[in-house]
């Protein structure tokens, strides 16, 4: 596969504001030149990319354009061949409990919940606290009842997974993540699997996360939530960062051509 | 019906020996063939390398070779052991290979998301394999383990015939040779004995796989 | 099998050609009696007038009856029917052989499938509630081999002071139930189906003991190269019998007198097959039993 003429476009190159938002905040998440093969094709390239601590960071683009790619290295679900991710300064290292520690900080939601399906709701939350963390059970328990309520699933602890809607099961897919007190959370289309009348009371619990101060990587199609809750929306294509800004700036006025031509796909209608 | 009437404490005690066998057999090759499926599932090459190699090499022999090669292969090498020992060792291993397949295929049916939900909380390859996968796939291993279980207690005639004896197809062999009883009665008790067996593995089989599927 | 059987059937088609050729009567040594005749109705009257005879005997029994790579039946029990044959007029060639495993010979005989079973069988009294026996042409005696460095076991009173000396026989074999009262515990016991494996096990000291018949262990240690040896004394009778349907007297009475008349017959057929073994003692015929 060769290079498109377009990578190299001077505008797209242009609109990279180097240190977009937010200077303030301490870097947290920070991936330096990291490059990712599926066999022949360059799914990311050369990716710099610092998320501060606090931030909400939405990332966004066509289908294929490898953001959920982006986001699931971060924790290292997916492997990357060159290049370094660090969180809270320390680099990803390869398997092992090293790399088990580290993605205890990282949460993650993803498209299709991944909810234990042998496990209760409750059990869902706990099961990281007490055999990652330590946490003796009834605390565990007691702090699961707590995050359950805060997603707003009440009453439906001891139920399974499936005995729940995809809304209900990815409010607590949330609750398990953060039940671990991750440093940052990661978001993979949190909302694409779901029917649309469930997307809102998703897309509140994730608006609240980001009011309270939890620092976010969002992979989503959601403009509306990226528009309310992002600090930077970060615009990828082909493998590549091509636009990153604040979500006022981006959406009224983007630099690219490709964010200008996948904005009027998305926003036409 | 003589036959069996007159010679019930033979055939209870060959049951219990066979019985034994079975038991021992069962937890062997339920814990080695979990442990070799789980070193074909490992992230480390040389350990799926290891599994794979297990499984073909030995899933491709017939029972009887494996069972040779314990009870007159080994003593030729200078390692001696009991029969017993031997005839169950092959038994066991012979059968690992079957379980390992079969709880791999229930491996494979528990969705990629799931370890990877495991991994993202921060389980370790093992945690996430003890706590979330391997109950998963146990489930929908039951019915392809379960017929490899009965297919050993089946098999457990054979090792009988490597030196183990008194179990009891070795005493329906026994009664038909030695004492001259007539064949269709003894192996009727003989068959009577093994679906004993046989028939209530199945049924817990049955009872369990609806007993999980409920708490699903 | 089926090249066994061709091989088989090509022998006996030379044989036949060879015998031919030199003219009818004895085979082997084996006298061939020219158109006996026979009281009506009897068991031998039938055979006679059918001019074939179906035996059964062992196929795996070195000495008695081994079916040899060239697909040839050797052996003692082999020369005994054939001399029984002989008197009923029926030629070597003219026996249809069927292989009878311990555990298949009372049913054989009662289905008819053979007409006698010659096939080292020892006569017992479960077993004469199913057939009759003729006989016995021969008595065997248990006793015990083993290696020849081994001094704990000196004969079977040894064995139950000595629990580690594992014993091995052949499943559902006499010698395997006579054994059972000499030993410490059922453990000590291990079981094949053939002696084969036995003397294979005591080889590589899986076992220490290998216990059945003194014939068929003098064939073991005449084949190990004085790695093996038998110790003690003979402690059981076994008489070997043949194998008839139950009740048949007259074909019992026919078959005991006929051993009688060829003892010299007898005697050479023992020299030329299990008397072979070094160390076995020449055969004697024994006083028949009673017919019933």
């Amino acid at each position: 596969m060769t290079d498109a003429p377009t990578d190299t476009n001077p505008t797209d190159s242009a609109a990279r504001t180097p240190e977009p938002a937010a200077p303030t905040h301490r870097p947290l998440v920070v991936l330096e030149k990291v490059n990712k093969h599926f066999g022949d094709l360059h799914v990311l390239k050369d990716i710099d990319l610092t998320i501060g601590e606090g931030e909400v960071v939405v990332v966004i683009g066509p289908s294929g354009s490898g953001k959920s790619t982006l986001c699931r290295a971060i924790n290292r679900l997916e492997t990357f061949e060159s290049g370094t991710i660090q969180i809270d300064g320390v680099s990803l290292p390869d398997e092992g409990k090293e790399l088990a520690k580290l993605r205890a900080d990282v949460g993650m939601v993803f498209q299709s919940f991944n909810l234990f399906a042998h496990k209760t709701i409750r059990e869902n939350v706990t099961l990281g606290p007490i055999k990652v963390r330590g946490l003796d059970k009834d605390k565990a328990n007691e702090r699961a009842d707590q995050l359950l309520k805060r997603v707003g699933i009440t009453e439906q602890a001891d139920k399974y997974p499936a005995q729940l809607s995809g809304g209900q099961q990815q409010r607590v897919a949330i609750a398990r993540a953060l039940a671990m007190d991750p440093k940052v959370m990661l978001f993979d289309e949190p909302t694409s699997a779901l029917d649309p009348e469930m997307i809102n009371e998703v897309l509140d619990v994730m608006t609240g996360l980001a009011k309270d101060g939890m620092t976010m990587i969002v992979v989503t199609h959601e403009m509306g939530f990226a528009r309310r809750a992002a600090n930077r929306v970060v615009f990828m294509s082909e493998g590549r960062i091509v636009e990153e800004n604040t979500p006022q700036e981006f959406f009224t006025n983007p630099k690219s051509s490709r964010a200008k031509d996948f904005l009027s796909k998305i926003l036409t209608h | 019906m003589d036959a069996i009437t007159q010679n019930l404490d033979l055939f209870w005690s060959g049951f219990l020996r066979s019985l034994t066998i079975c038991l021992w057999g069962a937890v062997g090759s339920l814990i080695l063939g979990t442990i070799i499926a789980t070193c074909r599932v490992a992230p480390v090459a040389p350990l799926r390398t290891f599994g794979t190699a297990w499984v073909t090499v030995i899933r491709n022999c017939p029972l009887t070779v494996v069972l040779v090669m314990f009870a007159f292969g080994l003593p030729e090498i200078g390692i001696n052991a009991d029969f017993y020992t031997f005839g169950l060792a092959g038994l066991i291993i012979y059968t690992s290979a079957f379980v390992c397949e079969g709880l791999r295929a229930g491996i494979n049916s528990v969705s990629a998301g799931q370890a990877e939900a495991a991994r993202a909380i921060g389980l370790t390859f093992t945690q996430s394999l003890t706590q979330i996968v391997l109950p998963q796939a146990f489930r929908t291993s039951i019915p392809p383990v379960g017929s490899v279980i009965i297919a050993m207690i089946k098999n457990s005639a054979v090792v009988g015939a490597f030196g183990v004896g008194r179990d009891l197809f070795s005493v329906g062999e026994s009664l038909t040779s030695a004492q001259g009883y007539a064949a269709l009665p003894v192996l009727t008790g003989v068959a009577i004995g093994y679906l004993m067996m046989t028939l209530p593995a199945g049924l817990g089989l049955g009872a369990l796989e609806r007993r999980v599927a409920i708490a699903r | 099998m089926r090249q066994n059987r061709k091989a088989f059937a090509a022998a006996l088609a030379v044989a036949a050609l060879t015998l031919s050729a030199c003219g009818s009567g004895s085979a082997d040594g084996v006298k061939v009696a020219d158109k006996p005749s026979f009281e009506a109705g009897t068991t031998m009257a039938t055979i006679s007038a059918a001019g074939k005879m179906k035996v059964g005997t062992k196929f795996d029994q070195p000495g008695f009856g081994l079916k040899g790579l060239d697909g040839k039946l050797a052996g003692f029990d082999v020369e005994v029917a054939k001399i029984i044959a002989g008197a009923l007029g029926i030629k070597a060639e003219n026996i249809e052989w069927t292989e009878s495993p311990s555990k298949l010979r009372e049913e054989l005989i009662e289905k008819g499938t053979v007409d006698m079973v010659a096939a080292t069988y020892t006569i017992n009294d479960k077993r004469k509630e199913r057939i009759t026996f003729a006989g016995p042409y021969y008595v065997a005696g248990q006793q015990l081999m083993v290696k020849s460095a081994n001094t704990k076991i000196t004969g079977p009173a040894d064995l139950k002071a000595n629990p580690d000396q594992k014993v091995c026989s052949v499943t559902g074999s006499t010698p395997a139930e006579q054994i059972k009262p000499f030993l410490a515990d059922p453990n000590q016991l291990v079981l094949f189906d053939v002696y084969d494996k036995c003397a294979n096990s005591l080889r590589t000291d899986q076992v220490q003991v290998v216990t059945t018949d003194n014939v068929i262990l003098l064939g073991f240690v005449s084949k190990s190269d004085k790695a093996f040896k038998l110790v003690g004394e003979q402690f059981t009778k076994e008489p070997y019998g043949i194998g008839i349907k139950k009740g048949d007297v007259k074909f019992c009475e026919f078959i005991n007198k006929t051993l009688k008349d060829n003892e010299a017959a007898y005697t050479k057929a023992w020299a030329d097959t299990a008397g072979k073994v070094e160390g076995a003692a020449p055969a004697t015929l024994p006083e028949p039993a009673p017919c019933s």
